[in-house]
């Protein structure tokens, strides 16, 4: 088993980073920790310390999407979850690196009522009737927006 | 392109309400056409995109490391080397503690036995005198080779409403807890029963989380 001082040091140098990737992925906090826990079980159980820390976030990055994989469809709808095993993965940092581009592009360069919309869908989890009614707009008018956000961020990023 | 917004907006309509869907359904509306799979795909995208954007909340890491140690501290109480369960490790540990001490005070009959010669009673008296002054303290806490009486007990990551206590019968002095949150505080601390209490207690203070004091063979704890 790995000595309790240097599995302290790496808890307490990783579990921040884990615990928001995780969070990320699975979009349940208990789930995510349940993770990270599991993560870290494994690795005290273990004589041999993980090679790099960057190891433990794609220990996580697994974890979360072999959960995502035993869920039912409904559940992986309900959370926006992918419905198939992602087989294209890229380096952690790359993936987290594209979440924070989209964020900028919605934030810098989408224009309203689009930006508003998007982040009421994404950040709040409403739906379309309910956004409708905050903004004051026809429920038509804010699907054809909704659709119209997802499209510049396919259109931005294709380029 | 008309289609293509039929399509999307059947999706997002259905993402609204899952539950109003067959699999079957969810599965045909995702998966109408590449378009609509191409724009679920991002939905996915985006919304982790806004989970990591939100998920910058403070994390508290001594919370969540004390309660993993938590979950992780019974495997700490496995004889690694045996590969038993847990309880039956405690039995077994208990087991060779006692066989230990009964080895001690069979030796130290014998020494004095030896040394002295014939002289039964004052031997006797002497190991019982060794004997009582083994610390109470229960197996699981222990390592294997601070089960001796003047042997350090080293007390890893085991609570200080355990551990204080079990240290201070030693004395026969009493614990006092001032503040609950303390008793939960989890040390890796090396006792010396050969140590005064006065030590003891200037060790403890060594802790930064930690403020013990001696008053009237009373250990309080602020």
């Amino acid at each position: 088993m790995l000595d309790n001082r240097i599995l302290e040091q790496l808890f307490r140098r990783n579990y921040s980073e884990m615990i928001h990737l995780a969070r990320v992925l699975l979009g349940d906090d208990g789930e995510a920790e349940d993770v990270v826990q599991d993560i870290f079980l494994r690795v005290a159980d273990s004589d041999i310390m993980p090679k790099n820390d960057s190891y433990l976030l794609t220990a996580v990055r697994n974890a979360c999407l072999s959960k995502i994989r035993q869920m039912q469809l409904h559940e992986k709808v309900k959370h926006l979850l992918p419905i198939e095993a992602e087989t294209d993965l890229q380096p952690v940092d790359k993936q987290q690196g594209r979440h924070d581009d989209i964020t900028a592009f919605v934030d810098e360069q989408m224009k309203e009522p689009h930006c508003s919309i998007f982040h009421l869908r994404f950040d709040e989890d409403l739906t379309i009737s309910e956004i409708a009614h905050r903004l004051g707009l026809n429920p038509n008018t804010t699907y054809k927006y909704l659709a119209q956000s997802i499209q510049q961020i396919r259109n931005h990023f294709k380029r | 392109m008309e289609t293509i917004n039929d399509n999307i907006r059947q999706l997002l309509e259905m993402l609204d309400n899952p539950e109003a869907y067959t699999e079957q359904e969810i599965q045909n509306i995702i998966n109408r056409d590449e378009d609509t799979r191409e724009t679920y795909r991002l939905m996915v995208e985006a919304k982790r995109s806004s989970r990591q954007h939100q998920a910058d909340k403070p994390i508290d890491v001594n919370a969540a490391w004390q309660k993993f140690n938590q979950m992780n501290t019974p495997k700490k109480h496995h004889l690694g080397w045996m590969k038993i369960p847990c309880r039956a490790s405690r039995v077994a540990a208990s087991f060779i503690a006692v066989l230990l001490v009964s080895g001690i005070a069979f030796a130290a009959i014998h020494i004095v036995r030896s040394v002295v010669g014939g002289d039964l009673k004052s031997p006797t008296q002497e190991s019982q005198i060794s004997i009582s002054h083994h610390p109470n303290v229960p197996t699981d806490t222990q390592t294997a080779d601070t089960i001796a009486t003047s042997q350090p007990v080293i007390y890893d990551n085991i609570p200080l409403e355990k551990m204080l206590p079990e240290i201070a019968t030693h004395y026969d002095a009493k614990v006092t807890f001032v503040k609950d949150d303390a008793r939960q505080l989890r040390f890796r601390f090396v006792w010396n029963p050969q140590k005064g209490i006065d030590q003891v207690v200037s060790d403890l203070n060594q802790f930064e989380r930690l403020t013990v004091t001696l008053s009237d063979n009373q250990i309080i704890v602020e």
